[in-house]
């Protein structure tokens, strides 16, 4: 199995040739690992943007921005949506909520009960009852 | 593949509590609460918990993994015998883990609950050693790709 590489990169609009190789945490990952790519989530995070709008204050051409969406649409971290002659872009949780369940996963069992001993021990305070 | 290995491990957890040893202890003694943080969980099922607090006693916990977790419909069972118990100071029990039909760990597990100003520091070490064919990687990979396909669908 090769690993993934510039995916994504070249494809001018065509469905599925991007998507088609990695697991979808790998697409997560890779979207992840470009400051650029955070960048456009921080200011997401905010607000929804048009295109234009992130073009700008990152300094980036638009066509730059378009392929950094792509990638972060095929991640299911952001979603892109014409409106009328603009696309707006927001943050699509789906990614997020996988890339949750992946940490969540990935700490060990004793890690997770002492999470949830320590919520108990919080919770007493609201009320006798634990369950 | 069915060489026979043997993994050992040792950990080291800690966390600080807000409430005072004696609250944090109760949460080890009492069946109830023990059940609710260390047996309850949204990946599995608990069929099974039993607890015996006192030195000898035994503790039996049995789930079986949910759907949404890296090993649908497996059971898993702990059985745990305590070996030294200091009210309000410290718990040390001795554990075995069955995965299915095989055991896949054997541990021991020292409880230190330590007064602070704000409360409890917690400090757990756990002392392990791991069976071949434990369904560590081999199986986690095969249920992350199970869950990770059901991903994808939702995001396509």
């Amino acid at each position: 199995m090769g690993k993934p590489g510039r995916e994504g990169k070249d494809a001018s609009g065509r469905e599925g040739t991007a998507s088609s190789s990695g697991e979808p945490i790998d697409r997560i990952f890779h979207a992840l690992g470009d400051p650029t790519r955070r960048a456009i989530l921080d200011m997401l995070a905010e607000r929804p943007r048009s295109v234009s709008h992130l073009a700008e204050p990152l300094g980036i051409t638009l066509t730059a921005v378009a392929q950094h969406l792509l990638l972060l649409e095929e991640s299911g971290l952001a979603r892109t949506e014409k409106v009328g002659r603009v696309r707006t872009c927001r943050i699509e949780p789906a990614g997020f909520a996988a890339l949750e369940t992946w940490i969540r996963n990935h700490r060990t069992s004793w890690e997770r009960k002492l999470d949830r001993l320590g919520l108990i021990l919080t919770e007493d305070d609201a009320g006798p009852t634990v369950d | 593949m069915s060489d026979l290995t043997v993994v050992h491990n040792t950990f080291v957890l800690e966390r600080s509590f807000p409430k005072p040893p004696d609250q944090v202890f109760f949460a080890f003694s009492d069946p109830a609460t023990k059940r609710a943080w260390f047996a309850q969980s949204e990946n599995h099922k608990v069929e099974k918990f039993e607890l015996d607090f006192r030195v000898g006693g035994f503790e039996l916990t049995q789930y079986r993994f949910g759907e949404n977790s890296p090993f649908p419909g497996v059971a898993l069972v702990n059985e745990e015998r305590f070996q030294d118990i200091v009210p309000n100071r410290r718990i040390v029990t001795a554990s075995k883990m069955m995965l299915g039909e095989r055991r896949i760990s054997a541990s021991l597990v020292t409880v230190e609950l330590l007064p602070t100003e704000a409360g409890t520091d917690l400090i757990l070490t756990h002392q392990a050693a791991f069976f071949e064919g434990s369904g560590g990687p081999e199986m986690r990979e095969a249920g992350w790709k199970k869950l990770l396909g059901q991903l994808e669908k939702e995001l396509l």
